[in-house]
């Protein structure tokens, strides 16, 4: 019998279990896999695909005064346990940056990881690109760059990592090359001999694919700033982004050491009601169909992208508990002990099938509120 | 030539997602491998309905399993790589090394009859150099005790006649290197009133399957099968004390047997601690632990991880008195079987195995927990720290608590 039980284990899922095992709850996840996080670009955006600052925003989610009278909490929440677990995050919800991705498109964010640099309006860019890295592309990237920021004079280069591979190379493989040093002296004289034989002279800002380290980030973005004297920042774009990667790792590695229990290769396929709550979870592992049980439920499966909710025939199904909803994916029915966070709160908060890290946070600080207060109600708490 | 029915059912799922790339231990630490999506899926849509491919990259997949739990798709990307490693032993012939490594159980028997000699040629230079020329097994490389007390030597019970009846499947590692760790969790069931039986029962087949001996492994496991469920049907619970074996069993053989049979054994198998924490629910676990001093540190196997059933060792350990453990949070070992007793595989053993040896470090706890023998083989040589299994500390607080009254 877990206190809280948390089906999903993407953006949502992780930091609902953190948050609700700090509280002193024992906690659970349930998932098949890992979450969308790893396929994401790691930073957190107010509405995706849009430049829309926060009016706009709490149009769109139609949020209260209370709501977003917590927005700030949420926000300082994550930042100091991304903080924490040594990957901060920055960035202001009130003033949103220009970040560049990995197709040269710039785009509004809110948060955002140390490993990335808003884009300047004007002044020198140098594209950097990896030969066995395909991907990213520079001379592509810059086109797209050129549109949008019109002012930024452009060079782009390209390096050879110099490691022969068995398979296809992603960022995230040329980032694990980046933890050693070695390579990362090497590759940083090849930037500056590329420099001098290409005469670019002025630089400002260096972009690079999501690949600046997985563990060591940091020493690869200081050692890279110091000797290119210039801001460095990765783009992210084809996943695996390590931006994304390094963020799921850290939360996961966070949430084990906290204590919270991880059912992996679980999926649930159900859940047992009695009245108005949840009871137990029906869950499916290889070798049998057994079930969990919990006092409080988190929901934190997504929506369709995330394959919390599916587009069948007969309408939108809920994937996980087999709830009916509406047309829009927003439960029929009440329950009193299951509480959905993130894009699985249905499709009226979504944009572009995804949500935006934003409204995820608020909606987990919302909900950890919520349990809480539950919790204390039902005198249930333990120990 | 080898049949080769593939779990069909649900490779095409894959998105090409990279999930289970960015989560695989052997693909983080070199770019040697062909990597869990390209060797898997990919490779299957390829083969399907065409030639077979003989792909030699695929020696680097050690079947940990963290391919199939990443997987957001519901992917069983293992059993796919398995089978590529059945067809690459089927095609380009297998090392006589990987035939004794894969054959445990018969190295457990000789070993063990020879024990004390075993141990000292192991632990001699010129020897190991010599092992590493012709076998290609590295001379750095610790391996574990072989005991000449086996556990086949003292425990041999058929029947048990207690309300609730466990069926023991001991594995190799406890039966021949580690015979205190059956002994302990006889003991525990004993303390629960629960009488345990050891089935006829082979080597489950992991070695094998991870070597590319499918039809070795399938061998085993249809007699294991046979085995056991003659004991399911008389209302015998399958516990294990080893990861890897209880995985097989809960996993794999419905993966690769695919019978009706392999699928009602399953339902029955229980690794050790998640059985106790099902008597706990149920209200029949005795509770009488005498409380313990100790700041544990516990490293959580991949097979462990693989089963889906949380983390049952902690859980039980944390009803004793006093003990405190911590999750070391860390990933896959790089021992992973017999794939680090591999010269060639050796560097990358040792690679992936340094994050968990760092955390082991960092958290300096009194000593480390975990269930699997491999990850302890991997522990053993990377750490200063003593490796215990969690039944051997559960029977100890026991016994105290029994000494106490």
């Amino acid at each position: 019998m877990y206190d809280v039980i948390v089906i999903g284990q993407g953006l949502s899922g992780l930091l609902s279990a953190i948050w609700a095992k700090e509280h002193g709850y024992s906690t659970a996840v349930v998932s098949t896999g890992t979450g969308k996080i790893i396929q994401s670009t790691g930073v957190m955006d107010l509405i995706p695909g849009t430049a829309g600052g926060l009016n706009e925003w709490v149009e769109l989610y139609q949020m209260s005064h209370l709501q977003l009278g917590q927005l700030t909490g949420a926000i300082e929440q994550f930042k100091a346990l991304t903080k924490k677990i040594g990957y901060p995050y920055k960035g202001e919800i009130e003033k949103l940056s220009s970040i560049v991705t990995g197709s040269g498109h710039v785009k509004k964010t809110a948060l955002y990881p140390e490993t990335i640099s808003p884009l300047p309006e004007k002044g020198h860019i140098v594209i950097v690109g990896f030969e066995e890295v395909v991907d990213f592309q520079p001379a592509y990237i810059k086109g797209n760059l050129q549109k949008a920021r019109p002012q930024l004079t452009i060079d782009v280069l390209k390096i050879k990592l110099g490691n022969r591979s068995q398979r296809t190379m992603t960022q995230l493989d040329a980032a694990r090359l980046l933890d050693q040093k070695e390579i990362r002296n090497s590759w940083h004289q090849q930037i500056k001999r590329l420099i001098v034989e290409k005469n670019i002279r002025e630089r400002d800002m260096f972009i690079f694919p999501a690949s600046l380290g997985v563990e060591d980030w940091k020493e690869t973005k200081d050692q890279f700033s110091f000797e290119l004297n210039a801001k460095i920042t990765e783009a992210p774009g084809m996943p695996p982004n390590t931006t994304a990667i390094r963020l799921y790792e850290c939360l996961k590695k966070e949430a084990v050491k906290l204590g919270v229990r991880f059912y992996a290769d679980t999926t649930v396929t159900g859940c047992i009601i009695d009245g108005e709550d949840i009871k137990s979870l029906t869950i499916q592992t290889a070798n049998r169909l057994s079930n969990l049980n919990g006092k409080q439920f988190i929901l934190a499966t997504g929506g369709i992208l995330g394959g919390g909710l599916e587009v069948t025939p007969e309408g939108l199904k809920e994937t996980a508990l087999r709830l009916e909803t509406d047309e829009k994916g927003v439960m029929l029915h009440c329950l009193s002990n299951l509480y959905q966070v993130g894009a699985s709160r249905g499709i009226q908060v979504t944009q572009n099938g995804i949500t935006g890290g934003i409204f995820t946070l608020l909606s987990i600080h919302e909900m950890i509120d919520q349990l809480h207060q539950q919790m204390v109600i039902g005198g249930t708490r333990s120990a | 030539m080898l049949e080769l029915q593939f779990a069909d059912s649900t490779y095409d799922k894959c998105l090409k997602c990279n999930a289970c790339v960015a989560s695989c231990p052997v693909s983080n630490a070199s770019l040697e491998f062909g990597g869990p999506k390209h060797l898997g899926p990919e490779l299957k849509r390829l083969m399907d309905n065409q030639q077979l491919i003989d792909d030699k990259r695929i020696e680097l997949c050690t079947l940990c399993g963290n391919c199939d739990m990443s997987c957001p798709e519901n992917v069983h990307v293992s059993t796919l790589t398995a089978y590529l490693k059945a067809i690459h032993a089927e095609q380009s012939g297998t090392k006589f090394r990987d035939l004794v490594l894969s054959n445990a159980e018969m190295v457990g028997k000789l070993a063990s009859a020879f024990a004390p000699v075993t141990n000292l040629a192991m632990g001699m230079k010129p020897v190991r150099k010599v092992m590493e020329i012709v076998m290609g097994i590295p001379a750095e490389r610790q391996f574990p005790k072989y005991r000449f007390n086996n556990f086949n030597r003292v425990y041999n019970r058929k029947y048990a006649y207690t309300k609730r009846k466990a069926a023991y499947f001991v594995g190799c590692y406890a039966t021949y290197n580690a015979p205190e760790v059956a002994e302990s969790f006889i003991k525990v069931m004993e303390h629960n009133g629960i009488e345990v039986v050891k089935p006829n029962q082979k080597c489950c087949g992991v070695p094998m399957f991870a070597n590319g001996q499918m039809k070795q492994g399938m061998k085993n496991a249809n007699d294991n099968i046979n085995s056991f469920i003659e004991y399911t049907r008389q209302g015998y619970d399958i516990v294990v004390t080893c990861t890897s074996c209880t995985l097989a069993l809960k996993k794999e053989y419905l993966a690769y047997v695919k019978t009706e049979e392999a699928k009602e054994l399953a339902g029955h198998v229980y690794d050790a601690d998640e059985y106790l924490l099902m008597l706990m629910e149920n209200g029949e676990m005795n509770m009488n632990l005498a409380p313990m001093n100790v700041k544990a540190g516990y490293y959580s196997p991949c097979h462990l991880k693989a089963q889906g059933i949380g983390n049952p060792a902690m859980d039980i350990l944390e009803l004793i008195p006093g003990y405190e453990i911590t999750d070391l949070g860390a990933g896959c070992c790089g021992q992973c079987g017999t794939f680090g007793f591999k010269t060639e595989k050796y560097d990358v053993s040792m690679k992936i195995g340094k994050p968990m040896a760092e955390a082991v470090e960092e958290l300096n706890a009194d000593y480390t927990v975990t269930e699997c023998g491999m990850c302890k083989n991997q522990l053993d040589q990377l750490t200063e720290k003593a490796v215990k299994h969690p039944m051997q500390i559960v029977a100890e607080s026991y016994e105290r608590a029994k000494v106490l009254v």
